[in-house]
């Protein structure tokens, strides 16, 4: 009997090692959970409902998408942070949630708390105007809040936001930003409507937006002009210098830092496969979704360096 | 719009669109009933399964989804006391008592009519006058939506039971729940005490479903004698007879009416919509003294309300492709993915896709009678349950449907301290729809009043001097106050 239970431990033993080996080998044995840090049927969790699908194809596993809304997507990366680091659980995180918030509020989580895996979509940011409004360019609008300060308003999504964010480096590398006054809404779609109305002057988002109509834009935060609007200068171009020059709303895959390499390094090739993969091309394509895939070391750096530069936009918008 | 009908119901009556509109409307019923699942969360549950289809089929879908869900919240309101959605939370004042009484089946039978008659209604307005409407929707700026809400907020008056003392205390208290969290206009924490999970703020949902749901469960509990026979009596709809209707048309009508334009307006929505409608009606109807007690009139005017906003929230969404809510945002979504691009050049685009829309719509509403008739049948036996087993029942289905909405446990923390806390008050004679009015409210209240200041460079007074419409509103909250005083101090002297 006692040799028996010898023998029951040994063997057991001998799984786990076994089990432990092939972990890193099997990767995934279990479902992998994508977490959308935001509600259902919102734009981020409409993209990752339709990379799921392509990511479980290149991994060759199972993938299921969950959602954890609150806070802007800190609710949701405050629960992920310090979780087992075994690559079974990742977060969906833009710019805000990873780079802007741990900086502006006391969130359990910040630079150190991630293992990078994969940047999935950025896109550009261009500052708006009506299309009835009177200024045709960016100087003209300088002009504007010069002649007169303190009496045209720039909206946002709200504080923190990228159309927050794009306005201010605008301003902040115009020298106007204490001349223009925010008026934060909750969310695009009623700023929107704020500038349709005429209540804002200036509303900051990707270009996207352009395509809804009756938007001009004024200035694109890219490293070079965009194909869809030529006449439209970059930051750079007016003179707004970095770090503010640039500014793109992204997105990628991080899991809880400690990661083991080869989780990460699967995980990440099997992000770009599905990126590259028809399928999810066609559907970044319907949703107009610029797909930019950076491996996990690239992201890494990416991330990094994201991290600081936002700092100077954050301090400039005063949050 | 007219002269496209024909081409729009040709996309409307094929087989796939019909079988679509049926599955959606009843589905959308069923979700809308479940508490939790509100309108945005089951639109946007479909949504991944629009993909397959074609453009009509997939906005049909979701309309007939988001019409049957606005809906569906009132069959639980009535049947156990829990609103389905935030929206029929004031279905609950007169349906409870009505189904306790053992007329839920008579209640059932007015709050789907009241429904209906909203919904189609609204959908005649959309048809008839959506640009027109959309373009006045934009004079609706934060000074007009904050007098709106002030409105709103006199309705705490109207629902105080008993004391209006406890009544506006336990308004206060839905006020200052709603100010917990992120401050929305800069982002910093208030009220969090240094807990991270409160930066979110108290979920409106968790709280509606706690002091309604669970607080009533614990009262249940807490009368021990009748636990074993079932709660409600209730074997399906009984329509009201025509002669019934006497004395409610006009109500009925001021109801669809404010439902609609309220639904036009942004950064409102169907909750303050039902709220406005029931505290007008109260204050109106000539069967008001028998409110809050299972007085039909009173769920006439919340049911017609919020299902006449739903045809006004996409008058905006289709005219000027802005939306108003997340709802609509996910419609618009919807649109995108299909390859028709929002904006304000939607209409002029793709007129008889929006036709169909609209018609759809039309046809949806119609659907909600027979198909609400269907639902509340199949869920009658679940009704028959001993009260026992019933208050488990209810306690689970709210514990899935918080947790279902954010999936977030604190959210389950804030249900049950919301559910004993209004266990408590409850029993000190406090009312509990003050309170989620002013958790409905408030932070409405709060954004348009701070975003007017900002407008109007810290200048309250430029709120009455430059913005008509806002006077008018707030000279109706002065009425809504000084009348039933005006009313009073007559009879005194009479």
């Amino acid at each position: 009997m006692k040799k028996l239970k010898t023998s029951a431990i040994v063997a057991a033993g001998l799984a786990l090692a076994i089990g432990g080996a092939a972990q890193a080998q099997d990767f995934p044995e279990r479902p992998i959970n994508l977490v959308v840090p935001f509600n259902a049927g919102g734009g981020t969790d409409l993209l990752i409902r339709g990379f799921a699908p392509h990511f479980a194809e290149a991994l060759d596993g199972d993938v299921f998408v969950s959602n954890t809304a609150g806070g802007g997507g800190t609710i949701a990366a405050g629960a992920l942070a310090g979780q087992r680091p075994d690559g079974y659980q990742l977060g969906y995180f833009s710019i805000t949630v990873s780079t802007i918030q741990p900086q502006i509020n006391d969130v359990p989580y910040g630079l150190d708390s991630w293992s990078p895996i994969c940047s999935v979509a950025a896109s550009p940011t261009v500052l708006f105007t009506s299309e009835s409004s009177p200024y045709t360019s960016i100087e003209e609008a300088v002009e504007a809040i010069r002649a007169a300060p303190s009496t045209l308003l720039y909206g946002s999504s709200g504080p923190g936001a990228i159309t927050h964010l794009t306005a201010v480096a605008a301003f902040k590398g115009l020298g106007v930003i204490d001349d223009v006054r925010h008026l934060p809404f909750q969310g695009s779609g009623p700023a929107l409507q704020g500038i349709a109305a005429g209540t804002i002057q200036f509303f900051g988002d990707t270009e996207i937006l352009m395509q809804g109509g009756g938007l001009r834009p004024l200035v694109v935060f890219n490293s070079e002009r965009l194909a869809s609007m030529r006449d439209v200068p970059t930051a750079t171009e007016i003179g707004i210098e970095p770090p503010l020059n640039e500014l793109y709303l992204w997105g990628g895959f991080f899991a809880p830092a400690g990661t083991p390499p080869e989780v990460v390094e699967t995980l990440s090739n099997a992000c770009g496969e599905a990126i590259a993969s028809d399928g999810f091309q066609a559907f970044a394509e319907k949703t107009n979704t610029v797909l930019n895939y950076r491996n996990a070391a690239d992201f890494d750096a990416f991330y990094r360096a994201q991290y600081k530069a936002n700092g100077a936009i954050i301090e400039a918008a005063g949050l | 719009m007219l002269d496209l009908l024909p081409q729009a119901l040709s996309l409307i009556f094929t087989v796939e669109g019909l079988l679509v509109l049926t599955f959606g409307t009843m589905l959308g019923i069923v979700l809308g009933a479940l508490p939790g699942i509100g309108s945005t969360v089951a639109v946007a549950m479909i949504l991944p399964f629009t993909l397959t289809m074609s453009q009509a089929p997939a906005i049909l879908l979701l309309l007939a989804i988001y019409a049957g869900s606005v809906y569906g919240g009132s069959i639980s309101a009535i049947l156990i006391n829990t609103p389905g959605t935030p929206q029929s939370a004031a279905t609950c004042f007169d349906g409870y008592p009505m189904a306790l009484r053992g007329e839920a089946g008579k209640a059932l039978g007015w709050a789907t009519m009241a429904s209906v008659v909203g919904g189609l209604a609204s959908s005649v307005v959309l048809i008839l006058a959506a640009p027109q409407l959309a373009a006045f929707a934009l004079n609706f700026g934060p000074i007009e939506t904050f007098a709106l809400i002030v409105l709103g907020l006199t309705c705490i008056v109207s629902v105080s039971e008993g004391s209006l003392i406890k009544g506006l205390i336990a308004g206060v208290l839905g006020l200052f729940l709603s100010v917990v969290g992120g401050d929305p206009l800069t982002g910093e924490p208030r009220f969090t005490f240094g807990s991270f999970q409160l930066i979110a703020g108290f979920d409106l949902l968790a709280v509606v479903i706690g002091v309604f749901a669970l607080s009533e469960v614990l009262l249940r509990a807490s009368q021990r004698d009748e636990a074993n026979v079932a709660l409600i009596d209730f074997r399906g709809i009984v329509l009201p007879k025509l002669g019934e209707w006497r004395g409610r048309i006009g109500g009925l009508l001021k109801s669809v009416a404010i439902g609609n334009v309220i639904g036009i307006m942004p950064g409102t929505g169907a909750a303050t919509a039902a709220f406005i409608s029931y505290a007008e009606a109260r204050r109106s109807a000539p069967t008001r003294a028998n409110f809050g007690k299972g007085e039909p009139d009173g769920l006439i005017a919340s049911e017609s309300a919020n299902n006449a906003v739903t045809g006004g929230a996409l008058v905006p969404t289709l005219a000027l492709g802005i939306p108003g809510d997340a709802i609509t945002a996910v419609m618009l979504a919807t649109l995108t993915l299909h390859g028709v691009t929002p904006g304000i050049r939607l209409m002029q685009d793709n007129p008889i896709l929006i036709a169909a829309i609209f018609t759809g719509f039309f046809v949806v509403n119609l659907m909600l009678l027979p198909l609400g008739m269907l639902v509340s049948r199949v869920a009658a036996p679940l009704l028959r349950l001993r009260e026992a087993y019933m208050l488990v029942v209810i306690t689970l289905l709210c514990t899935l449907g918080v947790f279902f909405v954010r999936g977030n446990p604190f959210d389950l923390l804030v249900m049950a301290a919301a559910g004993v806390i209004g266990f408590v008050l409850r029993r000190q004679g406090y009312p509990m729809a003050p309170l989620v009015i002013g958790m409905v409210l408030g932070p409405t209240l709060e954004i348009s009043l701070r975003q007017g200041l900002i407008i109007t460079n810290g200048s309250f007074v430029q709120f009455f001097t430059h913005h008509p419409i806002a006077v008018a509103l707030i000279l109706a909250a002065a009425a809504m106050l000084l009348l039933p005083l005006v009313r009073a101090i007559r009879a005194r002297q009479g």
